[in-house]
C-alpha cells in the first residue's frame, strides 16, 4: 500500500477529532460541574435524591422506560411581561392612563424594557417577569427547558430520544401524586384512557386480603382493573422506588441558564 | 476459464503492471473562493447563535450577554443598575467608579459619614446645591468645591444615583425615593448657593 500513512493520518484525525469534540470538550466542559443556586430562593439545585428514588433509578433503566420516554423539554423562547407594582407619588394618573396605553404582556426584551422605562418616567414602579415559551413548554405545563444542572444526580442520564409516551423531565412537578403514579404502573389505561404504556403488573403483588381489610398500601382501582374480591394489589419494593424516582424529576427552579420568573413570586 | 483470462487481458489496453497514478493539474480558483465563503458565513452564523461554547448559555438564548440581561431582577436592582449608570456618568470622574475618591480631586464616598446617614435629605443637599469650603470625611481634610453635578438629573435617576452610592463598596444604607429628592430640590431653589459643611451639619439626616 502506497499512501499506508496518509491513510492512516486520515482515519487518526477524522476519530481523533470527533473524539475530542464529542468526548473531551464536553467532559471539560461539564465533568466537573457542581451544584448550583436557584435563583429567587437561592436553594441549591439540583436536589439530593434519596435512597429509594436513586434505586428507582436503576428500576427505571431496567425496565427499558428510556425506550419511550424523553428526559428533555425544549424551550422556543422567552416572552416578557412588565407588572406595575406600585404607581408611585408623584402622578398615580398619569400611571394609570399611560398604562392604558401601552402593551405589557407578551413582549420581548428590548420592548419591555422601553415600557418599563416609559412607566418609570412618570414615577411608576415596574417589575419585568420572564416565561419560557414552546411547545415542550406547553404541552408538560413546563415552566423552563432542561438544562445540563437537572441531571447532575443521574448515572446514567436517560435523556431518550423517542417520545412514545410524554417527556418526564418534569413528572414529580407535575404529577405529584405517588398513588396516581403507582396505578398507572400497574394500569395505564386505568388513569390515561388508551394509554399505550404497557403495564408493569410485575412490579405488583396480587394476595389475599388480611381478614378481609385492605392494607394501606393496597391500590384503591377502578373497578373495572380491580382484583377478585378478597384480594388486593400492593406494591413491591421496586414499584415504590420508581415512583420515587418519577416524583424527584423536577425541572422546576429558575436557574441562571434558564431564567422565569416563579409564579409565587408574581403578585 | 483460462480461455476468459486471456481474452481479458487481451482487450485491456494497459500493461497489467502498472497502476493508474494521480496527475497533477490545477484546483480551480473558485473551489477556494466558495470555502472561504462558507467559512465565512459559518463563522458569522456561529458568532450570532453560538454563545461560543459558554457552558450556561442554551437555546433560546445566543450569546451570555442575552442571558445575562433576561435575568429576572428586582426593582431594587433594577435602581441599583440605573444609579451605576448615572454615578459612572456624572459623578464617578472625581469620585472614581470605585468610590474611593482621587486625591487632590474629590473625597471618599465608600464608608463617607456624610454618605452613610440615617435619612437621605443632608446628602441630597450636595449634588442638588453644590459643597464647597472645609470639612472632614473620614477624619482627613478637604477644602475644595463641588458644583451641583446632580442638579440635572430627574428625581428618579438622582435618587437612584444616591441609592447606589449608598448601597455600594460595602456602605450599607436605605433606599432613597424619587420624593426625597423632589423635596431637598424644591428646598435649594433655582439658583442654589454651594452649601458649607458647616450648613449642612445643621440640617436633619
Ligand atoms: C468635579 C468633580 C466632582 C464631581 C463630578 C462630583 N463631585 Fe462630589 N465632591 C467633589 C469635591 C471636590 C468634594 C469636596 C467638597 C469640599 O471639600 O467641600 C465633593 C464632595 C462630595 C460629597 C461629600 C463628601 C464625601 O466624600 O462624602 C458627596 C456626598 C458627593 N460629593 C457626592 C457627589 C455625587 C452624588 C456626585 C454625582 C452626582 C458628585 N459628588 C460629583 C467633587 C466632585
Amino acid at each position: 500500500m502506497k499512501s499506508g500513512f496518509s491513510i492512516f493520518l486520515a482515519i487518526l484525525l477524522t476519530l481523533g477529532g470527533s473524539w475530542i469534540g464529542f468526548v473531551v470538550a464536553p467532559t471539560m466542559q461539564l465533568g466537573t460541574a457542581k451544584l448550583t443556586t436557584a435563583l429567587v430562593t437561592g436553594d441549591t439545585w439540583p436536589q439530593q435524591r434519596t435512597g429509594e428514588a436513586t434505586l428507582g433509578q436503576q428500576i427505571y433503566r431496567a425496565n427499558g422506560c428510556v425506550a419511550c420516554h424523553t428526559m428533555q423539554l425544549r424551550q422556543d423562547g422567552v416572552s416578557f411581561e412588565v407588572v406595575l407594582t406600585s404607581a408611585g407619588k408623584i402622578n398615580p394618573t398619569a400611571v394609570s392612563n399611560l398604562i392604558s396605553t401601552l402593551t405589557l404582556t407578551g413582549l420581548n426584551k428590548e420592548a419591555a424594557d422601553i415600557a418599563a422605562d416609559k412607566i418609570s418616567a412618570v414615577g411608576g414602579k415596574t417589575e419585568t417577569h420572564l416565561t419560557a415559551t414552546g411547545a415542550d413548554i406547553s404541552n408538560y405545563h413546563a415552566v423552563r427547558r432542561s438544562v445540563a444542572a437537572d441531571y447532575l444526580y443521574d448515572a446514567p442520564v436517560q435523556l431518550g430520544s423517542l417520545r412514545a409516551g410524554p417527556d418526564l423531565a418534569n413528572i414529580g412537578a407535575r404529577q405529584p401524586v405517588a398513588a396516581v403514579h403507582l396505578q398507572h404502573l400497574y394500569a395505564p389505561s386505568s388513569v390515561t384512557a388508551k394509554s399505550a404504556m404497557p403495564s408493569y403488573k410485575f412490579l405488583f403483588e396480587v394476595r389475599k386480603q388480611i381478614n378481609g381489610v385492605a392494607s394501606p398500601d393496597a391500590l384503591n382501582l377502578p373497578a373495572e382493573f380491580a382484583t377478585a374480591a378478597g384480594y388486593e394489589v400492593v406494591p413491591k419494593p421496586e414499584a415504590k422506588q420508581l415512583v420515587a424516582y418519577l416524583l424527584s424529576l423536577r425541572a422546576d427552579a429558575p436557574l441562571y441558564e434558564a431564567p422565569f420568573t416563579p409564579a409565587t413570586t408574581k403578585p | 476459464m483460462n480461455d476468459d483470462m486471456s481474452d481479458e487481458s487481451k482487450s485491456c489496453s494497459l500493461p497489467s503492471s502498472t497502476e493508474p497514478t494521480a496527475t497533477r493539474s490545477t484546483v480551480p480558483m473558485w473551489i477556494f473562493v466558495v470555502t472561504l465563503l462558507l467559512l465565512f458565513l459559518g463563522f458569522a452564523f456561529f458568532d450570532k447563535k453560538g454563545g461560543w461554547f459558554d457552558v450556561r448559555v442554551y437555546a433560546p438564548y445566543n450569546s451570555s450577554e442575552e442571558l445575562e440581561a433576561a435575568q429576572p431582577k428586582s426593582a431594587a436592582a433594577v435602581a441599583m443598575a440605573a444609579g451605576k449608570k448615572n454615578y459612572e456618568t456624572y459623578c464617578g470622574s472625581c469620585h472614581g467608579n470605585d468610590g474611593a475618591g482621587k486625591i487632590a480631586q474629590a473625597p471618599p464616598l465608600s464608608g463617607s459619614e456624610w454618605v452613610m446617614t440615617k435619612g437621605a435629605e443632608r446628602l441630597a443637599h450636595i449634588p442638588l446645591a453644590g459643597l464647597g469650603g472645609p470639612i472632614k470625611v473620614e477624619g482627613k481634610d478637604w477644602n475644595m468645591n463641588m458644583a451641583a453635578m446632580g442638579a440635572g438629573l430627574s428625581d428618579t435617576d438622582l435618587a437612584a444615583v444616591l441609592t447606589y452610592i449608598r448601597g455600594s463598596w460595602g456602605n450599607k444604607m436605605g433606599e432613597v425615593s424619587p420624593d426625597d429628592i423632589k423635596k431637598v430640590r424644591a428646598e435649594v431653589g433655582k439658583a442654589p448657593q454651594p452649601y458649607t459643611g458647616e450648613k449642612l451639619m445643621t440640617m436633619p439626616e
